[in-house]
């Protein structure tokens, strides 16, 4: 199978997720960017892993690596925004700002 | 009180010091030059005192000091509730110590400082009282007009010492007498520096203007020391332009000039201390007559006999001042009963200024005169020519009629006539009747061993007595010849080019500077300055405070490097 329709379904994942970032107000859906390009990301690993035939899986292992560290942070970013949200009564970032 | 007393033991300790130092040297002649040996290369302008009194010298730094000395005395009782009096009587002190180093050095350089300090102090002096707009305006004006001529002296310091390798005057002088240069060059920037100092025309004007000062001061500063060292100083450097006829034809035309001038327009003041100022502008014009008939010795001597009798002039007309309380000539009449001892002291000053025997006025005055007639007659060392010798002779003979008579006439409006409604009728206290008996007394003692000419010496006399009965018929009558007293009121419009000229064309000038310098100059540093806020606008507005437009530019940035990383490979 050719690396392309992984490389690009991790590209059109990454760059959703870099959109959404970018240009979303609501707090929680930055953060669902944000995961979207941890996921591209690991889209990759995997891909290239399985590209490579490496024998240890580095690929797979960094994946597990990351999947972890998105979880601890999806959970760290949400309590911000659940306490953000306590404190001024809005998750829109602009709003906040002011 | 015994405070003010202090600066008079002060001024007396360093009187005392002088005398101990110039007595010895009284009466030396000339041009001994001790076995003195110019460097052969051209030293570094500097700065040692140099200290040498040679002719001349002795007798002016006494006069300084003992002037100095009777102006602090007169000053305790005349301005002693002052209470800027002890910045007053230093600045005597100061400006003494500047004169002994203008005469008694023979550094030019020093010269040169000495010369500069008189200058301030008398800006200080003259501006005493300045809470006053005259004094403001006077004490302005004449440090102005003093210091544009000062650079004349500067300039001639410059080139003596281009010239002759020396910036030592006995030095030059040596080199001068192998080898004459330049002489046409120094003796007119010599010459600029006296007019200013001196008060000449065409820079006269500062003199008269300078009387708002403490009287003291006038006496002191306006009349017998500073002024008067202008002429002191083109007779010390007179060796060094005496080849040049340029310059002392210049000169002669100058003193003729102003010496008439400055006596007709004292002969109408209706101001007795204007009146002597213009009459010390006058007389100033004479020494200077005689340096350019090359006989700058006798100009010292009479120099020395004004200084004296013109200081008692100035210290009466305090002493006037302080029982009528002004100087103006309609508050005076009558005074002879009252003020005894003005009376008296003035009268011999007056004498000595209009040139009547015995005062020592009349002995330098015939002296100058004489030396102007051997000039005229080609028996001098002079360089005039005969022509201008003989005009120069002309009028000081006529400016010794004026003289006279306004002389006589000042003394008849001030002493005779009426008596006047007086204010203050107390006595003149002796700490200043005391001075004026010593200049009187020094008026006669300066006759002491002076020659006498006997065809000048009956010529001056007769146009002294002609002159006297002229201003005594002046003032009793109050005439003036119409067409003249409205020109010689108003001083000729002389001051008007100082007055009224030259601020106005300094504005123009200031107004184009100013226009040039804000459309010409600040144009590059205000229109970069504009271009660096420009630039810090537009890159302020990226600074938005929006994190995701950070994060977006950011983003981009990524990508922009990641093309440019797969173009380049």
């Amino acid at each position: 199978m050719s690396l392309l329709y992984p490389l690009l379904l991790s590209s059109a994942l990454f760059g959703i997720g870099l959109y959404g970032v970018l240009a979303r107000r609501n707090a929680v859906l930055m953060l669902l960017g944000v995961e979207l390009m941890l996921n591209a990301v690991n889209l990759n690993l995997v891909a290239f892993d399985a590209w490579f035939a490496d024998a240890l899986h580095t690929g797979q292992v960094l994946t597990l690596f990351t999947i972890a560290l998105a979880a601890s942070e999806i959970g760290l970013g949400l309590a911000i925004v659940l306490a953000l949200f306590r404190a001024v009564r809005t998750v829109d970032v602009d709003e906040v700002g002011r | 009180m015994i405070r003010r007393w202090a600066y008079v033991g002060l001024t007396a300790v360093l009187a005392v010091v002088v005398a101990v130092w110039a007595v010895p040297d009284l009466g030396r002649d000339g041009f001994a030059f001790a076995g003195f040996a110019p460097d052969a290369s051209p030293p570094l302008p500097s700065l040692s005192p140099d200290l040498f009194l040679w002719f001349g010298s002795a007798e002016i730094v006494l006069l300084a000091v003992g002037v100095g000395l009777l102006v602090q005395i007169y000053s305790t009782a005349y301005l002693g509730h002052h209470p800027r009096y002890r910045s007053y009587a230093l600045v005597i002190i100061l400006f003494l110590l500047a004169m002994i180093a203008v005469v008694g050095t023979t550094n030019l350089w020093v010269l040169l400082v000495g010369w500069e300090v008189m200058g301030v102090c008398s800006y200080l002096l003259i501006g005493h009282e300045w809470e006053t707009p005259a004094a403001r305006a006077g004490a302005a004006k004449a440090f102005l007009v003093t210091r544009v001529a000062d650079l004349g002296l500067v300039m001639a310091i410059i080139v003596i010492g281009e010239t002759y390798g020396t910036y030592d005057i006995i030095g030059a002088q040596v080199a001068e007498s192998e080898n004459p240069r330049n002489a046409t060059a120094i003796g007119l920037l010599v010459l600029v520096a006296v007019i200013g100092k001196s008060a000449q025309f065409p820079l006269q004007s500062w003199l008269p203007d300078a009387m708002p000062g403490p009287t003291p001061i006038t006496a002191l500063i306006h009349a017998a020391t500073m002024v008067a060292a202008g002429v002191y100083l083109a007779a010390r450097l007179f060796q060094l332009y005496s080849d040049s006829t340029v310059v002392l034809t210049t000169m002669a035309v100058i003193a003729a000039i102003t010496m008439l001038l400055g006596a007709l327009f004292a002969l109408v003041q209706t101001d007795l201390k204007r009146a002597l100022a213009w009459s010390t502008v006058s007389q100033l014009a004479l020494m200077l007559s005689a340096v350019a008939a090359a006989d700058p010795e006798v100009g010292l001597d009479h120099l020395v006999a004004h200084g004296v009798f013109k200081a008692l002039l100035f210290l009466g007309c305090g002493c006037l001042m302080h029982a009528v309380g002004t100087s103006a000539l309609s508050a005076m009449g009558g005074l002879r009963r009252p003020m005894p001892v003005t009376f008296w002291t003035m009268t011999i000053g007056f004498a000595a200024l209009a040139g009547l025997v015995p005062t020592a006025g009349f002995f330098t005055k015939d002296s100058v005169l004489d030396a102007i007639v051997r000039s005229a007659n080609g028996d001098s060392m002079s360089n005039l020519a005969v022509g201008t010798a003989w005009g120069l002779l002309v009028v000081a003979l006529l400016t010794s009629v004026v003289t006279a008579a306004y002389a006589a006439r000042l003394w008849a409006l001030v002493f005779l006539g009426p008596p006047v409604e007086r204010l203050d009728t107390h006595r003149t206290p002796l700490a200043m009747s005391g001075p004026l008996v010593v200049l009187a007394v020094g008026t006669f003692a300066l006759s002491i061993g002076q020659t006498v000419h006997l065809g000048v010496a009956a010529i001056s006399t007769v146009i002294a007595v002609a002159g006297t009965g002229v201003g005594l018929e002046v003032a009793r009558r109050g005439v003036s010849p119409r067409w003249a007293a409205p020109v010689l009121a108003a001083e000729a419009g002389l001051d008007r080019p100082f007055s009224r000229w030259l601020p106005v064309s300094a504005s123009a000038v200031a107004r184009t500077v100013v226009d040039l310098d804000r459309d010409a100059v600040d144009v590059y540093p205000r229109g970069g300055a504009s271009a660096v806020q420009a630039v810090s606008r537009g890159l302020g507005r990226a600074q938005s405070r929006n994190v995701q437009r950070y994060a977006t530019v950011l983003a981009a940035g990524a990508l922009v490097l990641v093309v440019v990383a797969v173009m380049v490979r």
